[in-house]
């Protein structure tokens, strides 16, 4: 029994299992790493089991460590001659520790937890602020809830605009700025709260009650939104917080945090720098995004989404120079979904990649039947442009395969696109620009920073939102708005269009301020592919009367 | 320290004090002397101005000593809605004589030109605001030298 002794007080975490994979024995040091909750496991206890309860692994670790301890296991009951002796140990990485498996010729498997440094303890502690990382939050989650009758509050918070400092100021501000954030939550919490850096701009608090998360949350979003100086900078950011509490929202680990992301996410959408408790109806509107979420992915596969086309006027020519291809989803129950409903899901899920390959593959494809002096104007998400390289690719291979010339696409684009990574999406826009493509900033005037936006790039056209518009001929100061920008468009050589335009009035004002082109119900709303050789051989004066009078039964 | 480091902090503040004047006034003798023992140390002076339920300060010195007297300064409950007004290396110091001078009176009457000053610095995040309170705070920091604490 002295090596029982032994192993038990090495500073190396051990393990060992016996042939049927049950406990022989757990040193403190593998307690510890692996964040077992109480006392000693007993004897004989299952490797299963003992993994479900170690609360610093997550199910994917517990797995990986079972199957490999069973593959050891089957590969050491092999007779000698054949077996490989390189497979009577394992090593297993993960991320922040590695775990050594070995076979024991017939005694069976010894677990091994190599240790850091400073004794295993780094492994739990995040490095740049020296708070507690996400594992060790596990273990603390899983420690305060394996308590019975036990009460708790997570909060989860996420920081406002931390990700647009980090980009503007460089990454060791970022860094400095997260320090000053960690410290700040320091400085506010009680002696039995847990308070872990989950990654990046992610915090988490664990309190051991309760009561007292709404005013510690409200306090908390008040201070983290003061001013920082930091590295010779000021920064301002906010945080939005999720709070859920145990028992009442839920009593295992898994399941609150889960609750307390969707109040986080829900604190996000109210528009951030505030807090918000687990409502149970967030599950059901989160149970709703998933099915749009669920139907969305299969849209593609079954042919549910269509383009339209809306034409774009020359106002000097009064010709159809073009057409904005508009996507649309006709799915069999839900019926027409807005873009509105679904683009920003699509968006935030990924989904938009695919689905813009797919738009600019159809648009090509639709504008290479057209005439040769006609362009199809394709919107691309600023989610596209996070991989430049992926999206150059889906537009060469959609002018290929459509044998149109890049001169007749034109992508427009938001100027939030602008907003992320301003080096490379640039780069990618004078790319899209080599291949004769023109950029079109949509939307003119609906962002903060319009004007510095048009400075930093040469944009081929802007073109003027509709909210402008639809005040041409109120009092309001659509007109000068209108006006001003035709006026620095031109003088920036750039073509502008008026959108939204839906009145004889709109259209005569549109004319005589100096605007290019037009688009709006006016002058058609959009129409599926088959009936646009109809609007380019058909007479614009009468088809703006006819769809006219159609145009304010149907929205926008 | 050298020149280059010299950076300075302009800021404006609500007040969160409430009770009694005494109460108030002692509150704010306690930031003040903490303030002057702790930035004589850090090698800090500047001007604090109480007026209208907001502060007004600068701070100047060495940048990194600037910066973790402002953090800390954050953590204070004692007022919020910080909005800083400038940051940015200075040439020189405005207030080299004052560890932390001080300027307004518990309960005293408002200070029309401090108002204006407030106003226009709450209600949007201008630059030239900053140097609107720091010419302010330099006016009244003088008339004010007599102003005894206890
Ligand atoms: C408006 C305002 C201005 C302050 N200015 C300073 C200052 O210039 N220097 C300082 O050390 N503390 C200042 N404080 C006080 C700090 O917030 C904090 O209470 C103090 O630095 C703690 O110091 P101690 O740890 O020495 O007690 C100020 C507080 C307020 C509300």
């Amino acid at each position: 029994m002295a090596l029982r002794a032994a192993l038990l007080g090495v500073a190396e975490g051990v393990i060992l299992l016996d042939p049927d994979l049950r406990l022989i024995l757990c040193n403190a040091a593998a307690r510890r790493r692996l964040g077992w909750v109480g006392g000693s496991p007993r004897r004989g206890l299952a490797l299963t089991t003992m993994l479900e309860h170690a609360g610093a692994l997550d199910t994917a670790e517990r797995m990986t460590i079972r199957e490999h301890c069973a593959a050891l296991l089957a590969e050491g009951a092999m007779p000698a001659i054949g077996r490989d002796s390189a497979a009577a140990e394992k090593e297993l990485a993960f991320g922040d520790f590695a775990m050594r498996l070995r076979w024991l010729d017939g005694q069976g498997v010894m677990l091994s937890i190599p240790m850091g440094g400073d004794g295993g303890e780094v492994a739990l502690r995040d490095p740049l602020t020296g708070l507690g990382n996400r594992r060790a939050f596990q273990a603390a989650l899983a420690a305060a809830l394996a308590r019975p009758e036990t009460e708790a509050a997570l909060l989860l918070l996420d920081l406002d605009r931390f990700k647009h400092v980090n980009d503007s100021l460089g990454h060791p501000v970022g860094d400095a700025l997260l320090r000053l954030v960690a410290q700040r939550l320091r400085a506010s919490l009680r002696g039995g709260d847990t308070l872990v850096r989950l990654g990046g701009d992610e915090f988490a608090i664990l309190l051991p009650r309760a009561e007292g998360a709404e005013p510690l949350a409200e306090r908390l979003v008040d201070l983290l939104s003061r001013p920082y100086l930091v590295e010779g900078h000021l920064a301002n950011i906010g945080v939005s917080i999720g709070i859920a509490r145990a028992p009442a929202d839920a009593a295992e680990g898994g399941m609150l945090l889960r609750r307390a992301d969707l109040a986080l996410y829900a604190a996000k959408a109210a528009g951030r720098r505030q807090f918000c408790l687990f409502r149970p109806e967030m599950d059901a509107r989160a149970q709703a995004r998933q099915a749009l979420e669920t139907d969305l992915r299969r849209a593609v596969a079954l042919g549910q989404f269509h383009l339209h086309y809306q034409p774009l006027l020359e106002v000097a020519s009064n010709e159809v120079i073009g057409f904005e291809a508009l996507l649309r989803w006709e799915h069999p129950a839900r019926g027409m979904v807005p873009p509105a409903e679904f683009i920003p899901l699509a968006e935030e899920v990924g989904l938009i990649v695919p689905i813009g390959e797919w738009v600019l593959r159809q648009a090509c494809r639709t504008a290479a039947s057209w005439p040769e002096t006609v362009l199809v104007a394709v919107n691309v998400s600023p989610v596209q442009f996070a991989d430049g390289a992926r999206l150059l690719r889906a537009v060469d291979e959609a002018l290929a395969s459509a044998g149109l010339s890049g001169t007749r696409l034109e992508i427009e684009i938001t100027e939030s696109v602008l907003l992320r990574d301003a080096a490379e999406t640039l780069a990618t826009l004078h790319d899209l620009r080599g291949r004769g493509v023109r950029i079109a900033m949509d939307d003119f005037g609906t962002g903060y920073s319009s004007l510095s936006q048009l400075r930093s790039f040469p944009f081929d056209k802007i073109k003027i939102d509709r909210s402008f518009v639809s005040e041409i001929e109120g009092e309001s100061g659509g007109k000068a708005v209108v006006r001003a920008i035709a006026a620095l468009g031109a003088s920036l050589g750039m073509t502008v269009t008026v959108e939204g335009v839906e009145t004889e009035a709109q259209a005569a004002f549109v004319a005589t301020s100096g605007g290019h082109q037009m688009q709006g119900y006016l002058i058609s709303r959009p129409v599926p592919s088959d009936a646009v050789a109809a609007l380019l051989a058909g007479r614009p004066a009468s088809a703006r009367a006819g769809l006219a009078r159609t145009a304010s039964s149907d929205g926008a | 320290m050298t020149k280059q480091e010299l950076h300075r902090v302009v800021y404006c503040s609500r007040v969160r004090l409430s009770g009694p004047p005494a109460g108030i006034a002692r509150e704010l003798r306690d930031i003040l002397a903490t303030s002057r023992r702790n930035n004589m140390r850090a090698d800090l002076s500047g001007a604090l101005l109480f007026a209208n339920n907001c502060f007004a300060q600068v701070l100047e010195g060495p940048r990194v000593a600037v910066e973790r007297c402002f953090e800390r300064i954050q953590n204070d409950p004692r007022h919020s809605d910080v909005t800083v007004l400038a940051f940015s290396p200075a040439s020189a110091r405005e207030f080299p004589k004052w560890s932390m001078g001080f300027a307004g009176e518990p309960g005293a009457a408002h200070d029309p030109l401090a108002f204006v000053v407030f106003e226009g610095a709450f209600a949007r995040d201008r630059p030239e605001s900053g140097s609107a309170v720091l010419g302010l705070l330099h006016g009244l920091v003088r008339r004010e030298e007599a102003w005894a604490l206890a």
